[in-house]
C-alpha cells in the first residue's frame, strides 16, 4: 500500500516536471533549433513558397498556440509525422527502440557485471598488483575513444584485413544466431569502453564499504573472502550501484549510441535522435523529450522502490 | 519408373542445383541516406535511386550513352510537339500496371493511365505536399499557377495539363520550354496513383506504390530493400541502343545481358553507409556491398597511377572500375548584393569591388585544391558550363582558373586595396572538419596575395538548413556550394545567374545583369542548335568577365565494383540503374 501511494504521489509530482521540461525544451527548439524550412525547399524557391513551407510546418503560428498543440500531442501521445521522412513518429520509435534495446542490453549487462567483478577484486586487493593492473586497464579503456575502438574492432573482427568473423554492418535479425552475429562486435566495443568507467566507480564504492565497521568485524570473525565480498560488501553497496545502473537505462533506450549504430549500420533510435537534432525535425524531437522525461520519472520511482527493497530501513512515506 | 523419374527431377532441382532457385541479390550501397521517397520530395540522388526504381517516369536516359540521350519509359514514343513549341502530346504505353497493394480494389494493381500523370504533376502544386520539384514547371505549364492559387483542388482542371483519353497526355506551355522533356525523366515527375496517396497520406514517403521494376519491401535509416515487382513487364535489354561501346564497357560484361529481359536481379539491398571506414570494410569483405566510390584517403592504397587511373594488381584482380566526371560542378560564388565585394551605388567602388573579386579568383589554387579534396584527378575550367553539356568550350582561355599571385596583387594595388582597407571576408559553411579544411585552404590562398589572415573568418552553421537560410536571405558574403545538374542542358547551370532567380531563388550570387538576363531569356526558349550554343557561350563569357564566381570544377569519381556484379555505376543524372544491374550466380 505504501508503495502504491508512493507511485501515485510520484506521478502527481511528475506533472509539473513534465510541464517544465517540455516548456524549456520547446523554447530551445523554437528559438535556437535549426530551421527546417530551408531544408525542405526546392532549388529555386520564391518568398511565397518559403512562406508556404513555414505555414505547413506550423512555424507561422504564435508560440503559445504551438506549445498548446505540443501539450495536446503529449496527452494524445501522438506526435504526428516526421518533417524529414513523413513517417509517423510513433512508428519510427516502434521500429527503432527495440533495435537499440536489443543492441544495448548485452553491452550494458556485461559492462556492469565485469566492472563489478573487477572492482571487487581490485578493492579487496587494494594497493596490491591486482589493484594496480585493473586500474591501469580501466584508465586505458577510458582513455581510448569509442570511435577508435569501433574502427579497430571492426577492422580486427569484421574485415578482410583481420579475422573476418562477423558482418561489418547490418541488422537482419531473424534468429538467435543472427542476433549473436550482429551484436557481438558492437557489444565488445561498448564493453571495452564502459568497463573502465564502471570499474573505477564501483571500486571507489567498494573501497569505502570495506572501511566500515561491519566489514572489519566480519574479517575479524574469519569470514571467507567470497562471502565477505558478496554478502557484506556488494550487498551493502547496492544503493549507489542501483542508482548508476538504473539511471543509465533512459539513455540506453532513448539515446542509444549514435557511433555504434552509424558504424555498424544498425537502424536504432540513436541515429533517429541524432538526425532529428541536426536537421531540426521537431515532431521527433518533441517525442524524444517527452519519452526521456517519462523514462526518468519511471526510473526515479523505480530507484526509490529498489532502495527500499535492498535496504528496508528506507521509508517511501 | 515414373516415381523414380519424379524423385530424380526433384533431387536435381532442389539439391543438385539449388542455385537455380536462389534469388539474385544486388547488395548496393551509397554514401548518404535518403529521407523521403515521395516523388514530390525526392530531391536527393539517394532518394532518386529508389524513386526511379519504384515508379515510372515518362522518359529516361539511355543507360550507357554519353552525352546523355533520352528514350521512352512509360511513354510510348517521344512527344509530338506543336510547331510553336507550346503543345506537347504524349501517348503512354497500354497495359502497364501498378504493383499489387492494399490501396487498390481487391489489392490488385490497376493499369497506369494518363490521368495519373496529371494528378502526379498537380501534387507538386498542392502546398500541403511541400514539393521540392515544382520549380521545374512553375510559370511554364499553362494554368498551373492559377490552379494552385485557387486552392489546389484536384477536381478542378488545369488548362495546360490534360488527359485527352486514357492513354494520351497533353501539355500546354506558357512559352516554349525545350527542357520540359528532360523534366519528365526526373524522379519528381514519377507517376503516382491517387489511391496510394489517399491510403498512405504522408507515409507515401516510405510506402511508395509504383509501376516500376521494383517495390520497397522494407526501409530503415540504414537500409532499403527492393524486391522485383511481379506486375512489371520488363523490356529486353538492347546494349547497342543503350550506348554500349566495347572499348569503354567491354570489361563490365554488360554485353552478356543483351536480349535478356529487365530487371535481372530479384532483390536489391541498398545500404546507406555514410561512414567511410565501414563502407570500405564492407566493400572489401567480399560478401557484403558490391559497389563503392574511392575517397581521397584510399587513393594511395588502391591506385597504381592516377593519370591514367589504374588499379593496383590485387585490386584489379577483384574489382572493375570506372572513372566518371560528375554531371555537376563545385564553385564559390560572391554575393553581389554585399556592398563590400559586390554591387555598389558608387561606380568607383563597384569597380574597386570587381578588382577585389577578380584578385580573389586569381589567388585560388585549383590544382592544390583538387589534389587535396578531389582525388587529384581532373582540372578546373573557366565559366559555368560543365563539360558534359552543350556549350562547354574547350578553347576558352583558362585565366579565370589559373593561379596568378602576381596578377592578383597587381589588381589589388591598382584598385587601391591594401592590407588596411581590405574588407573582412566571412567564409560560411556547415560545421565539419571538411568545411574547415576548405576554409583553411581559402585563407591560405588569400594570405599569398597579402590578405591579412585575421580578415578571413569562418562562420559555421549547425545544419545545411541554417546555412541555406542565410544564403537565401543574402546574408553570406560567399556561397561555397555544389550544383548537380537536373538535366543535361547548360540552361540549368546558367540559370544560377539569371536576375529573376535571385535569392531566395537559385541565383545565390544575386547577379543582376540585364544583358545577361536578355540572353538567358532568349536561349531558354530555344531548341538545341548552334544559335543557342552561341548564346550559352556569350553568357558564360559575361560571368567570367564580371568575376561573379570562383569556378568551376566537375569532380571526377572512381567507382569500384565487384567482378561478379554486372553494372555501370552512375549517380548523377541517370539514377534508374538497378534494373540494368545483374549479379553472376
Amino acid at each position: 500500500m505504501e508503495t502504491i501511494s508512493f507511485i501515485a504521489r510520484k506521478l502527481c509530482y511528475s506533472v509539473p516536471l513534465m510541464f517544465g521540461v517540455t516548456l524549456i525544451s520547446f523554447v530551445l527548439m523554437v528559438y535556437f533549433g535549426p530551421d527546417k524550412t530551408y531544408d525542405l525547399l526546392g532549388k529555386n524557391p520564391t518568398k511565397e513558397e518559403i512562406a508556404e513551407v513555414r505555414h505547413e510546418l506550423g512555424y507561422d503560428k504564435p508560440f503559445i498556440t504551438r506549445y498548446g498543440d505540443y501539450l495536446s500531442e503529449i496527452v494524445k501521445f501522438d506526435f504526428g509525422h516526421s518533417d524529414s521522412t513523413g513517417e509517423r513518429v510513433i512508428s519510427i520509435f516502434k521500429k527503432s527502440v527495440p533495435v537499440t534495446v536489443a543492441l544495448a542490453i548485452p553491452g550494458f549487462l556485461f559492462g556492469n557485471l565485469i566492472a563489478i567483478f573487477l572492482a571487487l577484486l581490485a578493492s579487496y586487493n587494494r594497493g596490491k598488483w591486482q589493484d594496480k593492473i585493473i586500474m591501469i586497464g580501466s584508465v586505458v579503456g577510458m582513455s581510448i575513444s569509442l570511435l577508435v575502438v569501433i574502427i579497430a574492432f571492426q577492422v580486427l573482427f569484421c574485415s578482410s584485413y583481420g579475422l573476418n568473423m562477423f558482418p561489418v554492418q547490418g541488422w537482419e535479425v531473424n534468429s538467435i544466431w543472427d542476433y549473436m552475429k550482429y551484436v557481438t562486435v558492437p557489444t565488445m566495443s561498448t564493453v571495452f569502453v564502459a568497463v573502465g568507467y564502471n570499474t573505477r566507480f564501483y571500486r571507489a564504492v567498494f573501497v569505502e564499504e570495506m572501511t566500515r565497521d561491519h566489514v572489519r568485524t566480519a574479517r575479524a570473525y574469519g569470514c571467507p573472502p567470497l562471502r565477505l565480498l558478496f554478502k557484506s560488501i556488494l550487498k551493502n553497496s547496492m544503493i549507489p550501484i542501483i542508482t548508476r545502473v538504473i539511471f543509465t537505462l533512459p539513455f540506453i533506450i532513448i539515446g542509444g549510441s549514435i557511433l555504434i549504430e552509424s558504424y555498424f549500420g544498425i537502424p536504432g533510435v540513436g541515429l533517429v535522435t541524432f538526425d532529428a537534432i541536426t536537421s531540426g525535425d521537431q515532431p521527433i524531437l518533441k517525442a524524444v523529450v517527452v519519452m526521456t522525461a517519462i523514462m526518468y520519472v519511471v526510473v526515479l520511482t523505480l530507484t526509490d522502490i529498489l532502495y527500499k527493497t535492498v535496504d528496508p530501513r528506507i521509508s517511501l512515506a | 519408373m515414373h516415381f523414380r523419374a519424379i524423385m530424380l527431377t526433384v533431387l536435381t532441382v532442389f539439391i543438385v542445383e539449388p542455385k537455380a532457385f536462389a534469388k539474385k541479390v544486388l547488395k548496393y550501397s551509397e554514401d548518404g541516406a535518403p529521407s523521403n521517397f515521395d516523388p514530390v520530395q525526392s530531391a536527393t540522388i539517394y532518394a532518386n535511386k529508389i524513386t526511379t526504381a519504384v515508379y515510372h517516369t515518362l522518359y529516361e536516359y539511355k543507360y550507357l550513352k554519353v552525352p546523355y540521350e533520352l528514350k521512352t519509359n512509360l511513354a510510348e514514343a517521344m512527344p509530338v510537339v506543336s510547331k510553336d513549341g507550346l503543345t506537347y502530346t504524349i501517348k503512354i504505353r497500354k497495359g502497364v500496371k501498378y504493383k499489387d497493394d492494399a490501396c487498390f480494389k481487391n489489392g490488385k494493381g490497376r493499369e497506369v493511365v494518363a490521368q495519373d500523370f496529371i494528378y502526379s504533376i498537380k501534387r507538386h502544386f498542392d502546398p500541403k505536399n511541400r514539393s521540392q520539384g515544382s520549380w521545374l514547371w512553375k510559370g511554364k505549364i499553362l494554368g498551373i499557377d492559377k490552379w494552385k492559387k485557387s486552392g489546389a483542388k484536384y477536381g478542378k482542371k488545369v488548362e495546360g495539363l490534360q488527359a485527352l483519353d486514357k492513354y494520351t497526355i497533353q501539355i500546354k506551355l506558357v512559352k516554349p520550354y525545350p527542357q520540359l522533356i528532360y523534366t519528365f525523366a526526373m524522379g519528381f515527375s514519377s507517376v503516382v496513383p491517387e489511391e496510394s496517396v489517399k491510403k498512405y497520406g504522408r507515409e507515401l514517403s516510405i510506402k511508395p506504390v509504383g509501376s516500376g521494376p521494383f517495390y520497397v519491401a522494407s526501409h530503415t535509416s540504414k537500409k532499403t530493400v527492393l524486391e522485383r515487382n511481379k506486375n512489371y513487364v520488363g523490356k529486353k535489354f538492347n546494349a547497342k541502343e543503350e550506348g554500349y561501346d566495347p572499348k569503354i564497357h567491354g570489361a563490365s560484361g554488360i554485353a552478356n545481358l543483351n536480349g535478356k529481359t529487365m530487371p535481372f536481379v530479384d532483390r536489391v539491398e541498398v545500404n546507406w553507409v555514410k561512414e567511410l571506414v565501414a563502407r570500405w570494410n564492407s566493400f572489401t569483405k567480399g560478401n557484403e556491398i558490391v559497389w563503392t566510390m574511392l575517397q581521397n584517403q584510399q587513393i594511395s592504397e588502391v591506385l597504381e597511377t592516377k593519370h591514367p587511373v589504374k588499379l593496383k594488381k590485387k585490386f584489379a584482380a577483384k574489382y572493375n572500375f570506372r572513372v566518371g566526371r560528375e554531371a555537376g560542378l563545385v564553385y564559390n560564388h560572391f554575393n553581389m548584393d554585399n556592398k563590400k565585394l559586390g554591387y555598389h551605388p558608387n561606380p568607383k567602388i563597384a569597380e574597386k569591388n570587381k578588382a577585389l573579386r577578380c584578385a580573389v579568383r586569381k589567388a585560388v589554387n585549383w590544382r592544390k585544391r583538387i589534389d587535396k579534396f578531389y582525388l587529384g584527378i581532373g582540372d578546373a575550367y573557366p565559366g559555368f558550363i560543365p563539360p558534359i553539356v552543350d556549350g562547354f568550350d574547350k578553347t576558352l582561355p583558362n585565366d579565370s582558373v589559373k593561379l596568378d599571385i602576381v596578377g592578383a596583387k597587381k589588381l589589388l594595388k591598382d584598385a587601391g586595396w591594401n592590407a588596411k582597407n581590405l574588407p573582412t571576408i566571412i567564409y560560411p559553411g556547415v560545421s565539419s572538419v571538411r568545411t574547415r579544411q576548405f576554409f583553411e585552404d581559402f585563407r591560405g590562398n588569400m594570405s599569398k596575395i597579402g590578405y591579412p589572415k585575421k580578415k578571413i573568418k569562418f562562420k559555421g552553421y549547425a545544419t545545411f538548413g541554417d546555412f541555406n537560410k542565410d544564403v537565401k536571405r543574402r546574408k553570406t558574403m560567399l556561397v561555397p556550394m555544389g550544383w548537380g545538374l537536373d538535366y543535361p542542358d547548360a540552361e540549368n547551370t546558367l540559370g544560377l545567374f539569371y536576375g529573376p532567380n535571385a535569392s531566395p531563388g537559385s541565383n545565390a550570387s544575386n547577379y543582376d545583369n540585364p544583358q545577361y538576363d536578355k540572353l538567358y531569356a532568349a536561349a531558354s526558349t530555344m531548341q538545341p542548335g548552334l544559335e543557342r550554343t552561341e548564346l550559352y557561350k556569350k553568357m558564360n563569357k559575361i560571368i567570367i568577365d564580371d568575376c561573379v564566381t570562383v569556378s568551376s570544377f566537375s569532380r571526377t569519381r572512381v567507382y569500384l565494383w565487384h567482378k561478379n556484379a554486372i553494372m555501370w555505376p552512375q549517380r548523377d543524372i541517370i539514377n534508374n540503374i538497378f534494373k540494368y544491374s545483374d549479379i553472376k550466380k
